[in-house]
């Protein structure tokens, strides 16, 4: 890219749907902030959405978007990075999409290593459906199919990500969004998949997680003496102690991409491939039935 | 003296290897140039348990079953029992009788028992218990008249691979088989094989065509979770698709095979994938979207007896509604359904079309019975197979803010880019949206989008596969069937030509959008219909009667119990029907 680029190059038109003061809006600036020092041009990226007020970003990001099916970002980004390696791959979607009716696709993107970023704009609740508990919820959270409180304990979808394999951890929070931009910037310049959680507060649902509520609660990385983010067992440990929530890079390790293994490196992308005319090699395929 | 004529069922424990064997017997008949079409019956499990391999080969091709068995190679007492009552009078039985005895009632006095020790010899002559198999081929072809030439070449090259010693351990084996014959029985079989010319032609299953098809059509990206009848495909492409560039996902369920699939046809890379009922179920969220994205994919349906789980290897035709009407909301989709394996290349060729020159999702619907039989077929022809990807763009040539990805268009198809093609950047969304892919649920933009969308199953009727029509176009007796039973349908039809009733088939092979004209066509000058199916509710029927009104000569011919029709059974329903048909055209 000959010019610079600002935030602005990755804005739509598109006014965006958000309650005012929704941590949704942090990730969105983040984002565009991110994409722009990265110099990406936006007819190279795909941004892929989940369903539910977080996956509404996609419509507020200058690039091909994708707004598809609850929980089923994943599989679909894994296949068009398969499909063209020469993009830049970024999906995001809410702590349910991902956590919940997606478990299973995340379980399965992680451990396969595809070369793209996923960030998770976790808010504890489902906030599209009005404030129902999310995977993320904490116990005794109080809310609609739960008036007693949730029964279910909480997810630690980082922890989760690292015992399946993942190559690149990180959790940002909402209100800052230059080390969020930072830690989306490391996602996608990480060879391989890269998972950035990020407290985004549901200021209209969620009157337990508040912004106040994780600005008590939270710490971070950096100011751990000698955190070094190749230790698997650190990562693990600090990502599962009881207490408050650490914010920054846990964990990065370089393994070979889904695309290195199953398509081999310095091939055109398939979605490049001449397919009009038929390959007249494909005749000898026959011979095996004769 | 039957001659060329032929149904052999190799049948015994699940496991045993019986499947190489039949293959071989198959490609034998193929390469002593006789028409050949197999079935596979095996049971839901690895090892044990029942399981049969019907070959049948004639001078004729017939894509399907004959009502008989001629010859039963029977490795047990169980595979005797269960299938003595289906052998053709005058036909014969092959029994290794190492450690059964075949016990009275498994006998037919119309039907002559070779006992031969199989087990024993393979075990007590020849050392090797595992060469059983390849004996009994030696012993069927002996007393059919197999080439030995062309068993010795078949046998050599099926087990080259494994080294020169088990190439001579299994040529033995043959030629102990034919020797046990000489030896021990003087009686004729009652059928020979006469080699014709083999020519240019293949023999080929199923999906292995639509593995095949897909490959020369450019599909390039597959993503799929095992199934059965299904999972062939996956595991073909799997091994040739890279070669060509491609690549195969084995996804961790249908939800993400289906987003997959989506993903990389959304991409600019013409994908499939591929399932059966419960996977098919678990796609339906992700094939509305790709109605609503417009996304062009091709779904390969490969039918199994359901409902839940239901009987996974065996065959039915019971989610033809599934597959036209599975989702939530309405969307143009395509479901084609080939009655051959020839047939099986050319339409997932045709459906990789219409996916991208119309932005549908298209299924190609087969089944067990089709699906994962061999059949013999001249050559594919490559030549025939052209690549049209509608209205792609892939080079630029948009701008953006003028470039509407969901322009409202005559034919409802609009100008597709993909990402990395600049000034085409536009949002995608699986809800509702205008012209240029921005959310929306203004109400009259909804009916203009669905609309649009809907407009596309008028615009793309010509492209249709249109159905076959076989037979006599005035006669008054007709029948419509689509899938596998193409076969038992044509075989009826000249069984009643053989006795000067004549008939006319339309087999259908474009199922949605339903061909309304073709088939009120045909209906109109019939006296009789008979609707061919394999479903207990008359799926194709209700179909019919719903674009004919009500046709007083319609009768439902349905068959449920997870088997293929047998021509006979077709002929019962006819003439329970007409008194007037002549004696003698059932059975035979
Ligand atoms: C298959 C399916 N089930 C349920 C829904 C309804 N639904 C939409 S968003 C959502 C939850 C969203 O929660 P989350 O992913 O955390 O996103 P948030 O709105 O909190 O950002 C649900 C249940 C749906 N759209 N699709
Ligand atoms: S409901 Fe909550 S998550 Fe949704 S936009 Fe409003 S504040 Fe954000
Ligand atoms: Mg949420």
């Amino acid at each position: 890219m000959a010019t610079t680029l600002t935030p602005k190059d990755f804005a739509t038109a598109t006014p965006s749907w958000w309650c005012a003061g929704c941590g949704d809006f942090g990730v969105l600036a983040a984002l565009k902030q991110a994409c722009a020092e990265l110099g990406l041009e936006p007819h190279k990226v795909a941004f892929i959405s989940g369903i539910g007020c977080s996956g509404k970003i996609s419509g507020y990001l200058h690039s091909y978007a994708f707004h598809g099916v609850h929980g089923r970002a994943l599989p679909t980004a894994t296949a068009v990075k398969l499909a063209n390696t020469d993009l830049t791959v970024i999906v995001a979607g809410g702590d349910g999409d991902g956590y919940a009716i997606g478990a299973g696709h995340f379980i399965h993107a992680v451990r396969r290593n595809p070369d793209m970023t996923y960030i998770v704009m976790d808010n504890q609740t489902y906030g599209l459906t009005k404030g129902q508990s999310s995977p993320t919820s904490m116990l005794g959270y109080k809310a609609g199919p739960h008036p007693q409180g949730n029964p279910d304990a909480p997810i630690n979808g980082l922890a989760i990500a690292l015992a399946a394999g993942a190559t690149f951890i990180a959790r940002a929070f909402s209100s800052e969004p230059k080390q969020m931009a930072e830690m989306i910037k490391e996602a996608v310049r990480h060879p391989g998949f890269g998972i950035v959680e990020v407290l985004s507060p549901c200021v209209t649902f969620n009157k337990v997680n508040t912004y106040k509520w994780f600005k008590e609660n939270v710490y971070h990385l950096d100011d751990l003496p000698g955190y070094d983010v190749r230790d698997r067992v650190r990562a693990f440990a600090t990502l599962t102690q009881p207490g408050k929530i650490p914010l920054g890079i846990f964990y990065r390790e370089i393994r070979p991409t889904l695309e290195e293994l199953m398509l081999g490196t310095g091939r055109p992308p398939i979605a490049s491939l001449p397919i009009e005319t038929v390959d007249p090699g494909l005749a000898a395929l026959q011979d095996a039935y004769a | 003296m039957i001659v060329n004529n032929i149904q052999v069922l190799f049948g015994g424990q699940a496991g045993d290897g019986s499947l190489t064997t039949g293959d071989l017997i198959a490609l034998v008949f193929k390469r002593m140039g006789l028409e050949v079409y197999t079935f596979k019956d095996f049971p839901s499990r690895i090892r044990g348990g029942h399981t049969n391999y019907v070959i049948r080969a004639g001078e004729q091709p017939h894509y399907g079953l004959g009502d008989m068995v001629d010859a039963m190679v029977a490795f047990d007492l169980e595979c005797v029992e269960k299938h003595i009552a289906e052998m053709r009078p005058g036909g014969f039985v092959i029994f290794d009788n190492s450690q059964e005895k075949l016990t009275d009632a498994a006998r037919r006095p119309d039907v002559y028992v070779y006992d031969v020790p199989l087990a024993d010899i393979a075990k007590k002559q020849l050392g090797l218990e595992l060469v059983r198999n390849t004996i009994s081929l030696g012993v069927l072809g002996e007393l059919i008249g197999m080439d030995k030439e062309i068993v010795r070449g078949l046998v050599t090259k099926q087990y080259e691979r494994k080294g020169e010693k088990v190439v001579a351990q299994n040529i033995g084996a043959i030629e102990a088989g034919e020797r046990y014959v000489r030896e021990h029985f003087d009686r004729p079989s009652g059928y020979a094989l006469r080699a014709r010319p083999d020519g240019d032609r293949l023999l080929m299953m199923g999906n292995d065509a639509i593995g095949y098809g897909a490959l020369a059509a450019g599909c390039r990206f597959m993503a799929g979770y095992p199934i059965t009848p299904a999972t062939d495909i996956l595991e073909w492409m799997a091994k040739h698709a890279p070669r060509y560039g491609g690549t195969v996902v084995q996804a961790e369920d249908e939800l993400a095979a289906i987003n997959m699939t989506i993903g990389a046809a959304y991409a600019g890379v013409r994908a499939m994938t591929a399932t059966s009922g419960p996977g098919q179920a678990l796609m339906t969220e992700g094939i509305g979207l790709a109605g609503v994205l417009e996304t062009p994919i091709v779904v390969v349906e490969c039918a199994r007896a359901g409902p839940s789980t239901g009987m996974p290897t065996k065959t039915e035709q019971s989610n033809l509604n599934h597959v036209i009407f599975a989702g939530h909301g309405e969307i143009p989709r395509v479901v084609i359904a080939p009655g051959t394996v020839e047939e099986s290349f050319y339409l997932t060729v045709a459906a990789f079309n219409l996916a991208e020159k119309y932005q549908v999702p298209v299924f190609l619907l087969t089944e067990q019975a089709l699906c994962q039989s061999k059949e013999t077929l001249p050559r594919l022809e490559l030549g025939a197979v052209t690549v049209d990807r509608g209205k792609l763009v892939r080079n630029g040539g948009v701008t953006f803010g003028e470039y509407k990805r969901f322009a409202f268009t005559e034919d409802g198809v609009s100008l597709r880019t993909v990402p990395g093609v600049e000034g085409g950047m536009h949002l995608a969304p699986g809800s509702e949206h205008n012209d240029a892919g921005v959310i929306t649920e203004d109400a009259a933009n909804r009916a203009r989008m669905m609309d649009k969308r809907m407009r596309k199953l008028d615009a793309m009727r010509a492209d249709l596969p249109r159905p076959s029509l076989f037979g006599e176009p005035e006669a008054g007796m007709a029948f419509i069937a689509f899938g596998a039973n193409r076969g038992p349908v044509s075989e009826v039809q000249d069984r009643l030509r053989s006795v000067g009733v004549a008939s006319k088939f339309l087999q259908l092979r474009t199922l949605w959008p339903f061909p309304e004209g073709d088939v009120r066509a045909f209906v109109a000058g019939a006296e009789h219909v008979f609707v061919v199916e394999n479903n207990i509710s008359g799926q194709l029927e209700r179909l019919i009667r719903a674009v004919t009104g009500p046709v007083p000569s319609l009768h439902g011919v349905r068959k449920y119990n997870g088997r293929p029709f047998r021509p006979a059974e077709i002929l019962d329903a006819v003439t329970r029907r007409m008194a007037t048909l002549p004696a003698g055209v059932a059975a035979r």
